[in-house]
């Protein structure tokens, strides 16, 4: 019986990074944004939406919505400088701009409650089930909230919108000289983004009802990129399929703590290891990722493979 | 206000960074990227130094000059391994600096690997601050002044008064013609790496006496040595320096600023006293490394 | 008298030391095709960067059907009605030689996130429309076989007629062409010219030609402008700048 609650578990948390990844994917592998920082979205979800029902009383629907149109906000905000700012200065500003979220989650303490974090987080629908099903319905509501996601962005990238988004990637410049207000498109880009993973981060809190900024370390953004590295950029599938990889690695080694004479420490720090040397390795010998983006047709015998 | 504290403290956290952040700007610089790996570079180098220091007993002098090395050989292995099949290949710069990322995470976790996570200090005798010029300053914090500013002027000597720093400017200007001089490129990067390498050792071991050393060190300080890099102009060593300062001097005062004071007009209107709490200490350098990036991202002294 | 599309007074652009624009002035009049031409490194694309908003000017003025537009964004001078191409081609390399043309196309609907979810059927109807005038480009610029081939895939000179093909998807007053036929071969070439002549005629669209065949600019265009060390050297019909002496020897010593 536990067995099942803790895969039940697993696949819930795969579901939540699924989103996040799929997020990220969007501004990195659709768009060309570095974005470091994807954990502040997370963050502002989270919290927002906890916040929101535990110390105001709303409705956990508003909760929800409210966790998304901040982060989309946030998206608003951060997306402005990108006129101005070179690729790499970017990435930067993003990395300080996560902590900086992570450190007001941490300082303010009357309204976040500081390093204590929020409590007693309600989970929706929780009166409709007993205690033995509910995470099953909170899996397949996960499971819903991929699927929409998934189609949801997929619509996006397939439609003009994408088009444009998929052009600047590869080349900004000759999208401005066909008339695209791209510094428009990377908005919205953003806001559509941190929308996406403003959900998942009110997934996860009314999930596991307990969050403090220690969720919400940069390590969380590192995690992220690296499920888009080894999945593959620039496709929805690819995100999901990271996610999948990366979280199964991420709990499987747990497991093998108990048959193996490291401490928890030693392996935690292990595997991040692995992961530091898998964004490496993927970047150098396979940087399409496991799922590769549709770019060359021909095979050796110059046959159309498509 | 004690502004005199207030320049003594900046000098030393200004010394600390500037040694940080001439090796990111140079790498920056040469290699045309930003990388996110400098900082962990860095501290395992000042682990190892504590390692020789106080595991086996080297004097410090030399625990340095031993890690220096053996962190510049790591540096010179990393970029043979990553970074030049990236250069090969004509990858875009992006790509090395997401690379750079996996790697600071590797190394950030070999450090805790070895040493576990836990809190390394230098127990240092209790000394009694010395007053200079109406500030106080501990002898190990004068030791961070004196060699900051030795080693800023080694680095001023090197780039201008030897061959070596001569071909390291040629490279940094234009590496095509460089080579056309004759200038073996790819030799010269690797003397940079060395270069960069040893500098953050220094810099990392100069914190860890000071303050703390744990494995995350890395992660904490690579905002602010970026803003200090950024700050003075990227790609500057000398900006490097200045843009370090510049940003010691703005967290300590902004640190003792009383908004309240200053908001009440000298005691016209009551506002009490606001400050701000020394939790949001790390911000002042991300908010410092936006603002910059925003609205000056040349930096004080721009490109050379 | 025809009147001015693009005028241009006294355009100086500098790169550090270099003065790689020094006070060029120049008119491109209504339904004509103008060609540019002038030894490597003359400032020919440095003016077509400053005059489509890749560049800043240092100095002068850049008026386009009476409105000034030096300051002015890329993409805004675009909207305005006036385009250009790459002298080294751009393709995105994601995007099929058919979704190239639909990315350049003039109106479209769904380029924003709102209307590409909840637009959808007129968003098709728009992208139906398109497709038509795409698949009409492709066929006359011959690269209908090519139509779902990724653009990674396309040679240089494949390429150069697919920009050729999204310019003319934009449904601009004024075309400048940066080397439209380099890597392209002859017959394709004149077919092109044909083109060219045809657009300008029945469309009275305007173009401005940055070339280095002769042979191209002085069967389409109706005069030419000659640059050298970013001054105007010369300006007349392509028969007048053939014999200019200046000319002659600019050339030459540049060659």
């Amino acid at each position: 019986m536990p067995l099942i609650n803790f895969l039940i578990y697993f696949l819930t948390m795969i579901g939540i990074y699924s989103v996040l990844a799929m997020s990220l994917n969007f501004q990195v592998g659709f768009t060309g944004l570095i974005n470091f920082g994807q954990v502040a979205f997370f963050c502002i979800g989270a919290y927002t939406s906890s916040l929101l029902v535990v110390k105001a009383g709303a409705p956990l629907i508003v909760g929800f919505l409210g966790g998304m149109a901040l982060s989309g906000l946030f998206g608003y905000i951060i997306s402005i400088p990108t006129k101005s700012l070179k690729a790499d200065y970017w990435a930067i500003a993003t990395l300080a701009g996560g902590e900086v979220i992570r450190l007001v989650a941490l300082n303010e303490k009357g309204l976040t409650e500081g390093a204590f974090g929020v409590m007693s987080i309600p989970q929706p629908f929780d009166w409709f089930f007993s205690r033995d099903t509910y995470p099953l319905f909170y899996l397949l509501l996960i499971v819903a909230c991929v699927v929409t996601v998934y189609f949801a962005l997929s619509l996006l990238t397939n439609s003009p919108f994408g088009r444009n988004l998929k052009a600047i990637r590869d080349e900004e410049d000759l999208c401005l000289s066909l008339g695209k207000n791209t510094r428009k498109l990377k908005l919205e880009a953003m806001v559509v983004a941190g929308m996406v993973a403003g959900l998942a981060g009110a997934l996860f809190a009314h999930y596991i009802t307990y969050i403090s900024p220690e969720n919400f370390r940069p390590i969380e953004t590192f995690l992220m990129w690296a499920m888009i590295i080894v999945g593959g950029r620039g496709n929805h599938l690819g995100a999901i399929l990271g996610a999948v990889v990366i979280q199964l690695f991420n709990i499987s080694t747990r497991f093998i703590g108990g048959y193996v004479p490291f401490g928890s420490d030693f392996m935690s720090a292990l595997r991040m290891v692995i992961i530091g040397v898998l964004i490496v390795l993927f970047l150098l010998y396979r940087p399409e990722g496991l799922i590769k983006e549709r770019t060359k047709v021909y095979d050796l015998q110059g046959n159309n493979m498509k | 206000m004690d502004l005199p504290q207030i320049l003594a403290n900046s000098l030393v956290r200004a010394a600390e960074l500037s040694l940080l952040a001439i090796g990111l700007t140079m790498v920056y610089d040469i290699l045309k990227f930003a990388n996110f790996a400098h900082t962990d570079y860095a501290i395992l180098g000042a682990f190892l130094v504590y390692l020789f220091n106080r595991t086996f007993g080297l004097n410090m002098f030399f625990s340095v000059m031993l890690a220096a090395l053996v962190t510049g050989v790591v540096g010179i292995g990393i970029d043979k391994a990553v970074f030049k099949p990236l250069r090969r290949m004509e990858a875009k710069v992006v790509t090395s600096m997401i690379c750079s990322l996996g790697i600071a995470i590797a190394l950030r976790n070999i450090v805790r690997l070895i040493w576990t996570s836990g809190t390394k200090t230098y127990p240092l005798p209790l000394m009694r601050p010395l007053e200079i010029l109406g500030a106080r300053l501990t002898p190990v914090q004068i030791g961070i002044i004196f060699t900051g500013f030795i080693s800023m002027v080694a680095f001023h000597l090197l780039l201008h008064r030897t061959k070596f720093g001569k071909a390291l400017r040629a490279i940094s200007d234009n590496r095509v013609l460089a080579s056309a001089c004759a200038i073996d490129s790819e030799r010269m990067i690797r003397w940079m790496w060395f270069l960069a390498c040893s500098y953050g050792v220094v810099g990392g071991t100069m914190i860890a006496v000071e303050h703390l050393l744990y494995p995350r060190l890395g992660f904490d300080i690579i905002i602010p040595v970026f803003c200090a890099a950024i700050l003075g102009g990227i790609g500057n060593p000398y900006g490097a320096m200045l843009g370090a300062l510049t940003l010691a001097l703005a967290e300590n005062i902004v640190l003792a600023l009383d908004f309240g004071y200053l908001a009440s007009l000298d005691g016209l209107f009551d506002f009490g006293s606001i400050q701000i709490s020394t939790g949001y200490k790390p911000a002042i350098s991300f908010v410092m490394l936006i603002a910059v990036l925003l609205l000056r991202p040349t930096g004080i002294l721009g490109k050379k | 008298m025809k009147k001015s599309m693009l005028t241009i007074k006294n355009l100086q652009k500098d790169f550090g030391s270099l003065r790689a624009l020094d006070r060029v002035s120049l008119e491109v009049e209504d339904d004509s095709i103008i060609g540019l031409i002038g030894p490597n490194g003359s400032g020919k694309t440095t003016l077509f960067n400053v005059v489509s908003g890749f560049y800043e000017k240092d100095e002068g003025e850049i008026y386009f059907k009476g409105e000034r537009i030096d300051g002015l964004t890329p993409d805004r001078i675009v909207r305005k009605g006036l385009c250009r191409t790459f002298q080294v081609a751009k393709a995105p390399e994601r995007l099929t030689v058919l979704e190239n043309m639909m990315l350049a196309a003039k109106s479209q609907m769904g380029e924003n996130p709102f209307s590409a979810l909840f637009r959808r059927p007129r968003v098709s109807s728009f992208e139906k429309a398109n497709l038509e005038r795409a698949m009409e480009l492709i066929e006359l610029l011959q690269l209908a076989d090519l139509k779902n081939e990724y653009a990674a895939n396309l040679s240089g000179g494949q390429k150069k007629l697919l920009s050729l093909g999204r310019v003319f998807m934009l449904d601009p007053d004024l075309i400048l062409l940066d080397e439209p036929t380099a890597g392209v071969n002859p017959t394709l070439t004149m077919e092109l010219m044909k083109v060219i002549k045809e657009l300008q005629k029945r469309e009275h669209k305007s173009f401005f030609i940055i070339e280095h065949s002769m042979k191209v600019i002085s069967d389409i265009c109706d005069k030419v402008f000659v640059l050298n060390f970013g001054k105007k050297l010369a300006e007349g019909t392509p028969e007048e700048i053939q014999q200019d002496e200046e000319v002659l020897e600019a050339y030459l010593r540049g060659a």
